[in-house]
């Protein structure tokens, strides 16, 4: 009989506020050491904390998004341990009264989708950051104070994948909304895994895998810590409660320290900052600013007839996919604008590094660009030419295609004249044809490209050289 | 109830404060923190008026602060409040674990 794993999931994201959670100093490191910080952030004696609103709203909206029941009135509370991390001896995070309880997310594996309960959503500070050197360690205080939100789920998962699934899934929620940058490769976003195994409905001993530095981590991390506690179970020897971090070099879980009993931190309700109420107003508008998340998304680009591999490569980019939005309500084709987005057009933003918004490439331009492309009235070489100063420029599509003396031959008495001289002179492939042999459309209709410098309407070249060669 | 905290409570308690004590001081903290508890276990004398929940002096719910960036602290004057420096960073004796 094989062991079944039994996994849960603590996740701490850092928020996209502009200050930190309980003082005026910038939510900002990676900056200069020690340059974002205040007395406040310092635990300097004397000073108090106050509770930055923006904190609370998009932890709102975070637990709202996780179909949590939100604890209307809440409170802190402080967690007391003593480490260079926290000068002032405690951390202010809520145990008692978390914002939201009781929520789920749904994930999906192999086409299977399954729901994983959140356990709570709780707000708390950030720690400093320490780095360690030989004898000494040195300390950054930009982090401390930094808003988080850890989400707890329930122990529902059982695979490796389960968990990878959802991780990507959370970090798709909180990146759509705007909650979190999300980016675990730098600590914005870091996951904490607990796991046990077992042969029977009654758990087994479980350790807790801390701070896994990438999503293909996670499910690695499980792997090995499942092979590890399996073949202790079967030596007969027992699991032990304790910490572990996930070494990818050796690809193994290596044990830390014994976990300290919950009630050495002596938590208790912090004083300083009196009972918060979360209003049905503020819920109202939280609500209302959610904007369209990653999976509606998807589902409206599929009907829209774009592929999904396409769909997924629009949704990694959340502003390309905030722009392609934009045109939700209007009847272009969507496979010839998310081709032009992922394709030439992402080419020039990274190379002039740009936001796509902070080009010239307004609503109505490119709606033109995208009708003219389906009509066939312009060609991918044409938009090529005129992708620069579509961006660049405040002209019009056909005022860049005239000012760049770009001639689109959209003449049938022209073109058939064209298409007749290749013909005659390719006598072999077009009696290929005539032997059944399609390919040679392609050839031909290079040549053709190829005598009116890529000017051609090629909707129009490849009806009347189908015409003509059917003769 | 004894009158004086186990050994092992009073090494407890200088484990998490992550303090060294002598076995003088043991014994002495040992006397001393229970006269300490005793006196803080006086509050649950105090009889309850309300059922309310009272975490504060405050009576009135937080006030919320606007996401706002105010004055910060010149690294240099925080170093001038720390035992040690180097450069920007404070400097500590090396943290184990984590």
């Amino acid at each position: 009989m094989e062991y079944k794993k039994t996994i849960g999931i603590e996740i701490h994201c850092e928020l996209k506020t502009n200050t930190k959670i309980y003082s005026d100093s910038i939510n900002g490191y990676g900056t200069t050491a020690n340059s974002n910080v205040n007395v406040v952030d310092l635990g300097y004696p004397g000073t108090l904390p106050t509770l930055n609103e923006n904190v609370i709203r998009t932890a709102l909206k975070a637990a709202l998004i996780l179909n949590c029941d939100i604890n209307k009135i809440m409170h802190f509370d402080r967690k007391n341990y003593f480490y260079p991390d926290l000068p002032k001896g405690y951390q202010i995070t809520q145990a008692e009264t978390p914002i939201g309880v009781n929520g789920y997310v749904m994930i999906e594996v192999d086409g299977t989708p399954k729901k994983v309960r959140i356990h709570d959503i709780h707000i708390e500070e950030d720690t400093c950051k320490s780095i360690h050197y030989k004898h000494h360690s040195f300390l950054d205080f930009n982090r401390a104070g930094v808003p988080l939100i850890e989400i707890v789920t329930e122990a529902d998962m059982n695979t490796p994948e389960e968990a990878m699934a959802y991780v990507e899934k959370l970090r798709e929620l909180f990146l759509y909304a705007d909650i979190s940058d999300c980016k675990i490769e730098e600590g914005s976003m870091r996951c904490d895994v607990n796991i046990s195994i077992s042969k029977t409905d009654e758990l087994g001993t479980r350790a807790e895998i801390k701070n896994i530095g990438s999503i293909s981590n996670v499910g690695r991390a499980i792997v090995k810590e499942a092979e590890r506690q399996e073949e202790l179970l079967e030596n007969g020897e027992e699991v032990c409660f304790a910490t572990y971090r996930y070494d990818e070099k050796n690809d193994k879980t290596i044990m830390m320290r014994v976990k300290e009993a919950g009630n050495d931190y002596r938590y208790f309700p912090e004083p300083d900052i009196p009972f918060v109420e979360i209003t049905d107003e503020m819920i109202k508008e939280v609500k209302d600013s959610i904007p369209m998340l990653a999976g509606e998304r998807r589902k409206e680009y599929e009907k829209r007839g774009i592929t999904t591999l396409n769909a997924n490569k629009i949704i990694q980019n959340r502003i390309i996919s905030n722009y392609l939005n934009l045109f939700l309500d209007t009847d272009i084709n969507f496979v010839i604008a998310s081709n032009l987005l992922l394709g030439d057009i992402s080419a020039y933003l990274n190379k002039s590094e740009k936001s796509i918004f902070d080009t010239n490439l307004y609503k109505d331009k490119f709606i033109d660009v995208v009708n003219k492309l389906d009509k066939g009235s312009i060609n991918s070489k044409v938009f090529k030419d005129i992708l620069v100063d579509l961006m660049e420029t405040d002209d019009s599509v056909d005022e860049i295609i005239a000012n760049k003396g770009i001639k689109i031959i959209s003449d049938p008495n022209e073109l058939i004249n064209v298409i007749k001289t290749v013909l005659d002179n390719n006598a072999s492939s077009v009696s290929d044809y005539k032997g059944g042999n399609e390919r040679v459309i392609k050839y031909l209709m290079g040549q053709i490209m190829k005598e009116t410098k890529g000017s051609a309407n090629p909707e129009l070249v490849n009806k009347l050289l189908l015409e003509e060669l059917n003769k | 109830m004894a009158d004086c905290l186990t050994r092992e409570e009073v090494l407890h308690v200088a484990r998490l404060a992550r303090i060294e004590l002598t076995e003088e001081e043991i014994e002495k903290y040992r006397y001393q923190l229970k006269t300490l508890m005793d006196d803080v276990d006086k509050i649950k004398d105090v009889e309850l008026k309300t059922e309310e929940r009272l975490i504060s002096p405050a009576t009135e719910n937080a006030t919320l602060r606007e996401d706002t960036p105010g004055e910060m602290l010149d690294p240099e004057e925080i170093m001038k409040n720390v035992p040690e420096s180097n450069g920007n960073f404070v400097e500590v004796p090396v943290m184990i674990d984590e």
